[in-house]
């Protein structure tokens, strides 16, 4: 399947690569489709790339690269929509927000990305826990 | 904006399956109980906006070289 992207242009998307979005990303609920595209060999960072709109891509990478005591409690609400059988199917991925200065970049730790790496099923979830910060400084 | 009047333990029904239930009143507080589907998740507003806002960001400053982040980020971890 071919999907045009402001960022990578025309790209081959492979379809059981495609994680489909259960709740959606908020403020981008329409979007339902994504796809996580590795930046480069050895980077920490994937984009994660909107199939619905080809100019919506986030930078993720994984929270426990640069806070390795990460242990957020994910409700059971979010575990019975993503269809989690095993808690190992689990991957965390945070959003990075990058500024004009690199040094600024940030990572949303309160509101993760929570996949179901097995089924490709994906929710942002909003953390109750009030000890990680929407902006979390990571450079 | 409908508004209501309800007392300690009333509820309010939203559609058919959205129940809101006021648990305890404290002075300015009120502690709130909200029972809706699986699908339908329930927020406090300005957390939710900051989430709206912080996403619409994150979407932004993309021109930058990520390259560049790239590069300070090794660093920083080979000197962890």
């Amino acid at each position: 399947m071919k999907i045009q992207t402001s960022r990578f242009g025309e790209i081959d998307i492979d379809e059981s690569k495609i994680i489909e979005m259960r709740g959606g990303i908020l403020g981008f609920n329409s979007l339902k489709r994504f796809i996580m595209i590795v930046h480069e060999e050895g980077s920490p960072f994937h984009w994660f790339q909107s199939l619905d709109d080809g100019s919506i891509a986030f930078i993720t990478m994984n929270p426990f690269i640069v806070k390795s005591d990460y242990d957020p409690e994910i409700d059971d609400q979010t575990i019975e929509i993503l269809e989690v059988d095993n808690a190992e199917d689990i991957e965390l991925m945070v959003i990075l927000t990058v500024r004009s200065e690199p040094v600024k970049m940030t990572a949303n730790l309160r509101a993760p990305l929570v996949i179901n790496k097995q089924k490709k099923l994906a929710s942002q979830v909003i953390l109750e826990d009030e000890q990680y910060p929407v902006q979390y400084n990571v450079a | 904006m409908l508004i209501l009047t309800r007392k300690l333990g009333e509820v309010i029904a939203v559609g058919d399956d959205i129940k809101i239930v006021i648990l305890d009143i404290k002075g300015k507080h009120v502690r709130v109980g909200v029972k809706a589907p699986r699908q339908t998740k329930v927020y406090r507003e300005e957390l939710y906006q900051i989430i709206i806002e912080q996403n619409q960001e994150s979407t932004q400053g993309h021109s930058i070289q990520i390259d560049d982040i790239l590069s300070i980020f090794k660093n920083k971890i080979e000197k962890t």
